[in-house]
């Protein structure tokens, strides 16, 4: 049994939850982006941030969970040196219904859905780095606040998962969902944490913290289950503790207990007020909020009749979607746009999907895509054209017709160039010929080599009706 | 003419304003009279001379200029230095922030300055305002204007006794059980704790944030209202502020009825209940109506206020590790967890047993026992208060069960000192506006009586003690020193 | 009853040494306290009385815009990268 605890930054925010810092804290210089509230000076109080509840309850519509009329935050108490406060304003259900979102469902498939627990918002603490290296004895924190204050959604599911596999779906989905709600983007360095729970075969649960990324969440899963099975097979049991997943070694180990710290003395924040979302917002705000991907799938299907497998691959990458909504507004031919993307733009932009920006960047824009597909259309070019066509433009970031008229790539629809070309390669393929006549599969070779012959230019349906009346009439050999 | 440091606010600015003397000339009267007095009184933790001065000068040159000064030009206001003032040093009494200097103001500060106030310095209190003397101020003890010998009140011991003793024309305190209306009610000057969320907190270094709020110490319900007026209102920087009305005074106000709490009577001296007593005939003859009343949960009252107050304090002061500002304490060696325990060693005892009883009352396994009932009491107390304010405009009681003592009285015995607060920490909790005013003395000790009214009817209290105050004469300042 | 332990353990939680002489006098003082304060559990649990003193409302809520502040709000312990110095970890 697999259960998990997702923590997402909300990267969609300008500022901070509780004050009007910078939300985004990259590459700035350590404590250069704090105030009196983030930092925790005396007598500073939190200022709750609107768009944070909106995203977060967006976030939580996205996941099934029910979303209360009023929500509440509360303190949780600890000391370390990354809190500024010594303790963290975050939400909390034990004495009472206080987060954004309880009791949701997440379908992970036909087959299977993944119970959501709860939704809460919280705000992240500080960092602590290291001088000289490394957590070892001796060295001293150097403590950064910038991150100090920056809203995070925390999502924990029941463990229902039964697989590694499983997780690594679920969390290919959520990270799809959250960037379709503009929420997070995942590819930010830092904006999700995952910690983990195992238990195998009833024992004891197992917590891994300390995983900084989806990717690696499967790789620790793995390594646990590995590591519970070989501590069963010798006949041992699996304690109930804290493990910490080492990105570098690839391995969990155990963590420092601290005895005290489960009692966190969770009380609500005076400071905050029961905040009132009235029995419209939820109702409101799915009418205003951003398409989940299982709508625009439907979407895609039923007004664009496009395929279920090729809506499937626009869906999955939503840059990529989002590109072909834009081109469908310059030339509305859904089909033919779609096919050009999934299958040759797709295979040209495969190595840069990693990269927040990859779209962004490329020379190609929809107005390329647009004209490419009108040139198609138009029986202007053939398809086999068409691909080299794309290669060029990636490249030089030129329009299709520019490239078209400078390379001479129109398509040959004159009979006669086309009957040369036939005549030409049935002077010169005098056996394909031959075989032709006798087996009807054949011809695709003789247009293949008519293709060749005119630089893939010659209007194939044209072509093949020129040699298929040549092949019948023998005086015309 | 008056002297100068006998000037009550609205007459520095009417003085001022008529060019019957410079600021400079009143604030220089008012630090001379803090050298005479305040080797006796010992009321300020910081003055700033300079400031207040060099404020001063501004404030005439504006008036040279015929420019706009502000509705409280050239007042000078002591600050309980629990309150946040961008740099001034501001220690709440404690070792533990010997020496922080805030990079801001607090939102009633910002006001105060906007309006042409003359800020003197910061004013003694009992360490984090956790007291009821100003004896637990890590500094010195502050004095009773009216009789060296006895203790001036608490928390905000200092702003009290500064008033009294025309150190300052008037003061801000802060009050979380009464901390505003006991040395108000001792020192034999008018206080008021505002409506919580009427006046900012944002800057006002909490100690128990559902409970508090800043309000003003003066020597008369006219100077009163010129200050609630200016700190009051919704802030940004604090959610839990709310809107309010500007109060008038004096105000065409209907007759109001009165209640006087029966429970607070039977629990005073003699003494206490006589001048309390002498005041509601005095309202009888102004022509408003005076009854008794009971309140029925009044007994769990002070436990709660204990139990909600530890709770949120035991939070509050967690941020005081040092290792972002506080005092001189090198980190050494020391392992962080060690350090954070050692600095905080540096608590004084009560801010040290508040902490410990927060903690405890927190503990998973008694929240049930004694912080949910707390709050759940608040929300009895409060509903009990808002039925009676349907049928009456206020309630009266003595501020304090007692009259002021002397030093070491009660310093031995925590739950005699926390007694003290019995009669003012109903108003905390129910959040509810309660003004404390003078109405006479006993053996040369002040006494006060304490007005309570609904949420943001600040407007009655404020009716009721400027008719008190016209016809009960009391001295607002000792002869004696 | 406050024990020495019990007395420990909350100073631990809270992060606070106590002196020699506080460690003599607080189990009385605090056990004081807690017995004044037990008077609560005379009151019943019920929860159906929930009189919050303040709700705000959505629409009241801080806008997300960006407000930088020029103070210099840490001053002590601070690196020449910018990092502030903090006791040892282990």
């Amino acid at each position: 049994m697999i259960g998990l605890e997702i923590h997402a930054q909300i990267t969609a925010l300008n500022s901070k939850l509780f004050c009007s810092c910078r939300g985004n804290y990259r590459d700035l210089r350590p404590n250069s982006n704090i105030c009196e509230i983030c930092c925790g000076l005396p007598g500073s109080l939190p200022i709750i941030n609107q768009k944070a509840i909106e995203y977060s309850t967006m976030t939580s519509i996205a996941l099934g969970c029910k979303v209360p009329d009023k929500i509440m935050f509360y303190r949780k108490n600890y000391f370390y040196p990354d809190l500024p406060k010594n303790f963290q304003i975050t939400q909390y259900n034990v004495y009472g219904i206080s987060s954004i979102g309880i009791d949701g469902k997440y379908e992970l498939d036909e087959a299977k859905q993944i119970r959501i627990s709860r939704i809460q918002l919280e705000e992240d603490p500080g960092r602590i780095v290291y001088s000289e290296g490394g957590m070892n004895v001796g060295n001293t924190a150097l403590i950064d606040y910038n991150r100090a204050g920056v809203a995070l959604i925390e999502i924990v599911t029941e463990p229902d998962f039964t697989s590694p596999k499983e997780v690594r779906q679920f969390l290919n989905k959520l990270s799809l969902t959250l960037e379709h709600l503009g929420v997070c983007d995942t590819l930010l360095e830092g904006s999700v944490r995952c910690d983990v729970n195992v238990s195998m075969n009833g024992g004891n649960k197992v917590e891994i913290k300390n995983i900084n990324s989806f990717k690696e969440v499967e790789k620790a899963i793995n390594y646990e289950i590995t590591r519970q099975s070989s501590v069963y097979n010798r006949n041992l049991n699996i304690e109930l503790e804290t493990r910490h997943w080492d990105d570098k070694k690839k391995i969990t180990f155990k963590a420092r207990s601290k005895e005290e710290e489960h009692d966190y003395r969770y009380f609500p924040e005076p400071d905050i007020p029961v905040i009132v979302l009235g029995s419209d917002f939820v109702a409101n705000l799915k009418q205003r909020m951003p398409e989940l991907p299982n709508q625009r799938f439907e979407r895609f299907i039923l007004k664009y009749k496009l395929s279920e497998h090729t809506s499937n691959i626009l869906i999955n990458d939503k840059k990529l979607a989002d590109f072909f909504e834009s081109t469908l507004k310059l030339h509305f031919s859904p089909t033919e746009i779609a096919n050009i993307l999934v299958t040759d733009f797709k295979s040209l932009i495969e190595d840069d999907t990693e990269s927040t920006d990859y779209l962004k960047n490329l020379k190609v824009k929809p107005e390329h895509i647009a004209e490419l597909a009108k040139l198609i259309e138009g029986n202007k070019i053939s398809r086999i054209t068409a691909k080299d066509i794309l290669v060029k433009i990636f490249e030089s970031g030129k329009l299709p017709s520019e490239v078209v008229n400078s390379s001479n790539s129109y398509k040959i629809a004159d009979e006669k160039t086309i009957m040369d070309a036939v005549q030409s390669v049935f002077d010169t393929e005098k056996s394909a010929v031959e075989d032709a006549k006798k087996n009807r599969e054949a011809i695709n070779f003789l247009l293949g080599k008519v293709m060749k012959f005119t630089n893939g230019r010659a209007d194939p349906k044209i072509a093949m009706r020129l040699i298929n009346s040549k092949l019948s009439d023998p005086e015309k050999q | 003419m008056t002297k100068l440091d006998d000037l009550l606010a609205y007459e520095v600015v009417e003085g001022l304003t008529e060019g019957q003397f410079t600021a400079e000339e009143y604030v220089i009267s008012i630090l001379k009279r803090i050298e005479e007095v305040e080797p006796k009184v010992h009321s300020f933790i910081t003055l700033d001379t300079e400031g207040a001065l060099s404020s001063a000068k501004i404030i005439d040159k504006k008036i040279r200029e015929k420019e706009d000064i502000g509705q409280l030009a050239g007042v000078t206001v002591g600050i309980k230095d629990n309150i946040s003032t961008q740099g001034i040093r501001t220690t709440c009494a404690s070792k533990i922030l010997e020496n922080y200097v805030p990079t801001y103001d607090a939102t009633v500060i910002r006001n105060l300055k906007e309006n042409g106030a003359i800020l003197l310095g910061k004013l003694n209190l009992d360490e984090f305002g956790m007291g009821s003397t100003t004896e637990y101020s890590r500094y010195r003890p502050t004095h009773n204007p009216w009789n060296l010998d006895y203790v001036p009140g608490g928390s905000s011991g200092g702003s009290g006794a500064a008033v009294a003793a025309g150190e300052c024309t008037v003061a801000l305190g802060s009050d979380t059980g009464g901390s505003i209306r006991c040395p108000s009610s001792f020192c034999s000057v008018v206080g008021l704790k505002p409506t919580y969320g009427r006046v900012s907190r944002s800057g006002l270094i909490s100690y128990a944030n559902s409970l508090e709020q800043i309000g003003p110490i003066c020597r008369s319900v006219k100077d009163l209202v010129m200050m609630l007026n200016i700190i009051s209102g919704k802030d940004a920087m604090d959610n839990t502020s709310m809107p309010s009305s500007p109060i008038t005074v004096p105000n065409k106000s209907n007759k109001l009825n009165v209640a006087v709490i029966r429970e607070l009577i039977t629990g005073s001296d003699q003494e206490v209940a006589k001048s309390v007593f002498s005041a509601s005939e005095k309202f009888q003859e102004i022509g408003f109506s005076c009854e008794e009343v009971s309140i029925k949960n009044l007994h769990y009252a002070l436990p709660s206020y204990y139990t909600l107050a530890s709770a949120e304090a035991s939070s509050n002061l967690a941020r005081y590790d040092n290792i972002r500002y506080g005092f001189d304490y090198p980190i050494g060696e020391y392992k962080w967890d060690t350090y954070f325990s050692n600095v905080r060693e540096n608590f004084g005892e009560e801010v040290k047993r508040r902490i410990l009883i927060g903690s405890y009352v927190l503990s998973s396994g008694y929240y049930g026992k004694y912080y949910l009932k707390a709050r759940r009491l608040r929300s009895l107390l409060r509903l009990e208060l808002l039925t009676l304010f349907k049928k009456y405009d206020l309630l009266i009681g003595p501020t304090m069960p007692i009259l002021p003592f002397k030093f070491g009285e009660k310093i031995d015995d925590p739950i005699k000192m926390y007694l003290v607060d019995v009669n003012t920490v109903i108003a905390n909790l129910a959040g509810i506006p309660a003004i404390s005013l003078p109405i006479g003395f006993s053996n040369g000790l002040p006494i006060g009586l304490q007005i309570m009214a609904a949420p943001f009817e600040e407007q009655k209290l404020i009716d009721a003690s400027y008719e008190l105050e016209k016809v009960i004469h009391i001295q607002r300042r000792p002869n004696s020193i | 009853m406050i024990s020495k332990e019990d007395l420990e353990h909350l100073a631990l939680i809270s992060r606070i040494n106590l002196t020699e002489n506080e460690l003599e006098k607080f189990p009385k003082q605090l056990d004081k306290t807690i017995e004044y304060i037990d008077i609560l559990e005379e009151l019943a649990s019920d929860d159906s009385i929930n009189l919050d003193l303040q709700e705000l409302r959505f629409e009241e809520l801080r806008i997300d815009e960006i407000s930088l502040s020029d103070d210099k709000q840490l001053n002590k312990n601070i690196t020449d990268d910018g990092f502030l110095r903090g006791p040892k970890m282990k």
